[in-house]
């Protein structure tokens, strides 16, 4: 089930108002069978997938606890199905391809693999918080738990069970456990980041999507469109996957569990390190605290102190732990060469600029007013890195590098100024939300992050003003060509 | 979770957000009103249009016609307009007429129209109407339902086409956006303000001409079949599911009121069918289940007592003719006049 149909719309306004009538069990019980009816909406048959994950990764935690000496045998069944299934589903098919290739380059004949594995939508985003769970009971981070619904229901838990966000088991279970009480302030600014949400999926994603779509479909497309096309998919992916984000959050304050914040105005960015802290919040983090920390420890331990190459320890384990993750990040991303180039680039580009911060650390102190240039810099790089994220074709890739702006014709000039005008124009809201945000102006959608907060009727006399224009610019502007959420297929 | 306010406070202000999503977009109404210019009428297609200007029935036309007193009357789009000359193919006649009715853009419902209310209805008796189309086309009756080319051909009242659009719109969500379209009027809306948002990227150019030119170029020379990779070409010319089911499409086509109308005055009709774009080493690829489809398209024609005609595969259609797109280049449309009357004896018989 997709968040913008109408399946949905139906499905929420049954599910909600039951869920809250309902005592603590019930309520998740119900949230168990919601998250079956959401995601076999799609295919009864990815039930048994997420059904898999879920058992084995209940046991796991479970015989970690039940047999404690064997803590590590548990962990690893839980980590090698879970995983494994992802694997079989993702990348079984992108891995035999290309040992038939190598092995074809080798002068060796290898029948291509006859298997083709429909990719079941989500399994990225639900196996990575699955995993979450023995592994933090590994740790003792947590205690295993008893309830196999309660577990059930976190690893399947339907608002971000297609793409995320990638919830930890420690943030989440135990919101699930919690007895929850309706907050209806929550519930209204949940309203708002609804309508934010189909918002900037309807009008702004879908309608850049189409641009996008239309130059990467080119053959020969010319500098100028190219870079409109880039830009345009920049603007897409954005407002796309946070859209889902905001969504998933949205729903899901609905029920009374507080999902992380996936996204912080990525494009603000000034650095790649700043990139990561504000895009896919829960992947990077997740890739930070399960590959990058443990695999940098591991290099630094097997490092001297001396300098080699004139880089410190410390610095060459950050240039190692950096590569292996943003490879894996890439990975994880898609099956193919092209995600682990975008992968790889990131990883370049963060170990470049740990490299050269502390030569210009004061230099940066003092130019503050420098930062709007430096956060366009970095816009402009990662761009480049978005060029290797859509462009799936190695061959085209070369071929886009290599064009030239003095090379285009006066037609491919003002196609490319017009694309690019036209993306901007769509997503001129989310650069008002970003400099909002940016400047300091209060957040409409944060009440359950307000603790203290007083109920002012201005705000929400704005609420309801900007919800209502949101709903009619949907109404109005959205896409007549609906576009699938970019990360499903991830 | 935050305490502010008391919980009834609370839930007021829950209600009045709500209320707001559900309540400002009225305001669409208030804007419509002002940007609606005056005369602005109930549709003659009001399952799927709201109340707006139209333009005038094309009068001329019907006179234009009735003193030609054409033997054949053409109707199509541009896929007819670039392969046909209707001068040439009055010559090949032996001077016995051909009128083109021919509207770039158009689709089934402006085929149909043209036949009922230019040709059926005005009284005219060609012996023969043929219909030129691509693919499944005929019977995606939701295919170009443009109101600028259908005000044209349209009367007062459609009754039977609204029905048929009605038919084919009447899912769930079709029902849905008929209720919001009517409460909000986000459709007349949108009827200004995208054209606008299309346009303010070019409002540089200096005049009003040189931006259309503009967007004309963008579309017509960039964004051209022939400059898409070939699978995205493909995508984009071959239609799938339950579009080529004909059985399933029929009942909501134009098709069976046109044979209807050809049946009660008299008039013969023809369906042909053109080719796509071919590749440079043979005609354009076809899936089973448009093989399928147009199998059963014939099989229906035929019984019907219509004739039917597909270019599919036709050698003496390469590659070298098309210009872009499925359009034929202007220098060879005497040639390919000269295939229709070669290739179509029983339409001129």
């Amino acid at each position: 089930m997709i968040f913008h149909s109408l399946d949905f719309a139906i499905f929420f306004v049954l599910v909600v108002p039951l869920y809250w009538t309902l005592p603590h069990r019930g309520q998740n019980l119900l949230l168990l069978a919601a998250s079956a009816v959401f995601y076999g909406w799609i295919h009864p048959w990815l039930l048994s997938l997420v059904a898999t994950v879920a058992l084995v990764t209940y046991a796991s935690g479970l015989g970690m606890e039940i047999w404690p000496s064997r803590r590590k045998t548990f962990l690893w069944f839980g980590v090698f199905v879970t995983f494994g299934v992802l694997g079989a589903f993702k990348y079984f098919g992108f891995f035999a391809e290309n040992v038939a290739a190598a092995l074809s380059l080798a002068g060796l004949r290898v029948p291509r693999p006859a298997l083709s594995l429909v990719l079941p939508a989500g399994i990225s985003f639900y196996t990575f918080q699955a995993v979450t769970y023995p592994i933090d009971v590994y740790f003792g981070r947590m205690r295993a738990r008893r309830s196999l619904v309660d577990v059930a229901a976190f690893v399947s838990f339907f608002p971000s069970l297609l793409a995320g966000p990638i919830m930890r088991a420690s943030t989440l279970l135990p919101q699930i456990e919690g007895v929850r009480r309706f907050s209806a302030a929550a519930a209204r600014d949940a309203t708002l980041l609804l309508a934010w949400g189909l918002f900037k999926k309807l009008v702004i994603a879908d309608n850049v999507g189409v641009i996008a779509n239309k130059v990467f479909a080119l053959r020969e497309p010319e500098f100028h469109v190219l870079w409109a096309g880039v830009f345009a998919f920049a603007v897409q992916i954005y407002a796309d996957f946070s859209s889902y984000a905001d969504i998933a959050r949205a729903v899901a304050r609905w029920l009374g569990i507080d999902l992380v914040r996936n996204f912080d105005h990525p494009y603000l960015a000034a650095s790649p390190a700043e990139f990561w802290q504000r895009w896919h919040i829960s992947l990077s983090t997740w890739f930070r605290d399960y590959v990058f920390l443990p695999v940098a420890y591991r290099i630094s331990g097997r490092l001297t102190a001396e300098k080699r190459f004139g880089l410190d320890a410390a610095t060459r384990a950050y240039a190692g732990g950096i590569m292996v993750t943003m490879l894996a990040a890439g990975l994880w991303h898609g099956a193919g060469w092209n995600y682990v180039l975008w992968g790889g680039y990131h990883g370049v580009l963060l170990a470049l600029a740990r490299l050269l911060a502390p030569r210009r650390g004061r230099r940066r102190r003092a130019r503050r007013w420098l930062r709007p240039a430096r956060a366009a810099g970095m816009f402009a790089l990662t761009a480049i890195g978005w060029l290797f994220f859509r462009e799936t074709d190695g061959s085209m890739i070369l071929r886009d590098l290599a064009l030239s702006p003095f090379q285009a014709s006066a037609l491919g000039r003002q196609t490319g100024a017009y694309l690019f005008f036209l993306a901007g124009l769509y997503s001129i809201p989310l650069w008002i939300d970003s400099l909002w945000s940016k400047l300091g102006g209060p957040s409409l959608t944060a009440a359950m992050a307000r603790e203290d907060a007083r109920l002012d009727g201005r705000l929400v006399a704005a609420q309801a003003l900007l919800a209502g224009t949101l709903v009619a610019g949907a109404l109005t502007l959205h896409a007549t060509t609906s576009l699938d959420f970019i990360y499903f297929r991830f | 979770m935050p305490s502010s306010g008391s919980p009834r406070r609370q839930r007021l202000s829950l209600a009045a957000v709500i209320l707001g999503a559900a309540i400002v977009p009225f305001g669409l109404r208030a804007v419509n009103a002002v940007t609606r210019p005056p005369g602005a009428e109930p549709s003659y297609i009001p399952s799927v249009e709201s109340p707006r200007v139209r333009g005038p029935f094309d009068r001329e036309a019907v006179e234009a016609l009735r003193e030609a007193a054409n033997d054949v009357i053409l109707i199509g789009d541009s896929m007819a307009g670039t392969r046909i000359h209707p001068g040439h193919l009055s010559r090949l006649m032996g001077g016995r007429g051909a009128a083109a009715l021919f509207h770039p853009g158009s689709g089934p419902a402006y085929w149909y129209l043209t036949f009922k209310n230019l040709v059926v209805n005005a009284g005219l008796h060609p012996r023969t109407a043929v219909f030129f189309f691509r693919d499944e086309n005929l019977t995606d009756t939701l295919f170009r339902v443009y109101p600028s080319a259908l005000d044209r051909v349209a009367r007062q009242r459609e009754p039977v086409l609204d029905e048929l659009l009605a038919a084919r719109a009447n899912g769930r969500y079709f029902r849905v956006h008929r209720i919001l379209t009517r409460l909000y009027g986000h459709d007349q809306a949108r009827a200004w303000l995208e054209p606008l948002i299309v346009r303010a990227p070019v409002a540089w150019s200096a005049t009003r001409r040189a931006r259309k030119r503009l967007l004309e170029r963008i579309n017509n020379e960039v964004f051209t079949l022939d400059a898409l990779r070939p699978m995205a070409a493909a995508d984009m010319a071959s239609a799938s599911g339950e579009a080529l089911d004909f059985r399933r499409n029929l009942p909501t086509s134009v098709l069976p009121e046109i044979l209807r109308l050809s049946h009660s005055s008299g008039i013969r009709v023809a369906f042909v069918r053109v080719q796509r774009r071919p590749g440079p080493d043979g005609p354009p690829p076809q899936s089973a289940a448009l093989r399928a489809y147009v199998g059963a398209l014939r099989a229906y024609l035929e019984e019907n007592g219509a004739l039917f005609h597909d270019d599919w595969g036709d050698p003496d259609q390469p590659l070298s003719i098309y210009e872009d797109g499925d359009h034929i280049a202007r220098e060879y449309r005497l040639h390919c006049t000269e295939l229709f009357f070669r290739k179509n004896p029983e339409v001129f018989r």
